[in-house]
């Protein structure tokens, strides 16, 4: 059973953030996929009051703007997925995204509540941060940016204030001729939670790596570019020995920063071998 | 406690109810609508039970709150047949021997449904995909995905 909710369903952002300064305990709700899941974990006693964004029209956009792309925070993964502009200037991002749960969840969970919930595992994180993709947040009293990478602290905890709501997502283009590519590895195909995913960006010109860009989910505490691993691929001619070393690499630094634990013979080896075929895949190198 | 009067389309007639803001669409549908078709299963989004289509497409009702339906057009299980006359998709179920314990199925012919609906000649990834979201613990999936392939030709030929 559900807590007792009080429900609001405002038309535009200002009701919204009008309604939001003045309660506490006040929920968000967007596609819903996740926060109907954590509702039921509640007491039935206890007490929410539900902001319902959806009918907030402004909030769903996707827009070409010359050298980025804005995203509103409604976008659904299944709409991130189908966008010709998106498929054509992100591919992996729409890639991430039709990977994300089942048909019935791409339908409503959307793009900003997938960055929101902060779960580790969020298929579409990795590849907004390995774009140093920036969000929009505002509030009754003023707006303020921020990277995606830094906004995600912790497992499920962001910078967002509760008075704020995520209204906007832009991403810089990449440099023409940049190739990107996404790994994800579920324990099943169907319906699947990342295990581990891989977002990378590469640049390859003159024989050389001109530009390099590796995100990896549930490998850190937090889904991040590993920038040691992309300053080492820069200025180097692609091959699949390179990458290998690269995969070794993030798994070093992975073991590093997190220790070793009971999943680390299992996961080093295993994110070495995901990083090596995300960057042969951006090479257009046979993935081995 | 909160009650909201919603408006919406169900099975192609007009809706104005007024309900609890604590429930979800598949409690209205179930304990308020009397329209047990539409199954309870896992309550987060995982099995697929629940699915009915919402404004064009396959959703969990176990993960949307009652209240958001409102101004939405809504199709459930009891909605497909006439009189009667039971839908090409649930005759081809019936046919492939796609229902065992039957569980999974309503909402299985609602994940068919959406996808036909889009894509009249489904390739059979097509159909793998769309019922990606639909557990099924008895057939092994075969009998479905034969059942949906039935349903698209028979279809194609109306």
């Amino acid at each position: 059973m559900l807590p007792q909710i009080e429900y609001f369903r405002p038309r535009s952002l200002d009701e919204a953030l009008m309604l939001l300064a003045g309660r506490q305990n006040s929920k968000i709700l967007a596609g819903g996929t996740d926060l109907l899941v954590e509702l039921r974990k509640h007491n039935p006693d206890e007490f929410f009051t539900i902001i319902d964004i959806t009918a907030i029209d402004s909030l769903r956009f996707i827009r070409d703007a010359g050298d980025k792309v804005l995203l509103g925070p409604l976008v659904t993964h299944k709409e991130l997925s189908e966008s010709e502009l998106i498929r054509r200037e992100f591919p992996f991002l729409s890639l991430s995204a039709s990977t994300v749960g089942s048909p019935q969840i791409r339908a409503r969970g959307t793009i900003g509540g997938n960055i929101c919930n902060a779960s580790p595992a969020a298929d579409t994180v990795p590849v907004l941060v390995a774009l140093d993709a920036i969000v929009t947040l505002e509030s009754a009293t003023g707006k303020r940016e921020c990277l995606v990478e830094e906004f995600i602290t912790k497992p499920y905890r962001t910078l967002i204030s509760p008075g704020e709501i995520l209204t906007k997502i832009y991403i810089g283009k990449l440099p023409p001729g940049a190739k990107s590519s996404f790994i994800k590895l579920g324990r099943r195909n169907a319906l699947a939670i990342s295990r581990m995913n891989v977002a990378s960006v590469l640049l390859v010109e003159d024989g050389l790596i001109k530009f390099a860009r590796l995100a990896c989910g549930s490998v850190f505490p937090v889904t991040q570019r590993v920038n040691g691993v992309e300053e080492f691929l820069l200025g180097k001619e692609p091959s699949v020995e390179l990458f290998r070393k690269a995969g070794e690499l993030v798994a070093e630094e992975m073991v590093k920063v997190t220790g070793v634990r009971w999943s680390t013979p299992y996961k080093k080896p295993v994110i070495a071998a995901l990083v090596r075929r995300a960057l042969c895949e951006c090479a257009g190198l046979e993935v081995k | 406690m909160d009650k909201v009067t919603i408006r919406f389309t169900l099975n192609g007639e007009d809706q104005e109810l007024e309900v609890s803001s604590r429930i979800t669409l598949l409690d209205l549908l179930r304990e308020e609508l009397n329209l047990t078709g539409t199954k309870r299963g896992c309550e987060i989004g995982e099995c697929g039970a629940c699915t009915v289509i919402l404004n064009g497409e396959p959703v969990n009702s176990c993960l949307v709150l009652a209240p958001q339906v409102d101004g939405s057009e809504i199709w459930t299980i009891e909605g497909l047949s006439r009189l009667d006359e039971i839908h090409p998709i649930q005759k081809a179920f019936v046919e492939a021997g796609a229902v065992h314990c039957g569980f999974c199925t309503p909402g299985m012919v609602m994940s068919a449904k959406a996808l036909l609906d889009k894509n009249p000649k489904p390739t059979e990834q097509d159909i793998k995909l769309a019922i990606s979201g639909n557990l099924c613990r008895c057939t092994g999936y075969k009998q479905i995905i034969d059942a949906i392939k039935l349903a698209s030709e028979w279809l194609s030929k109306t």
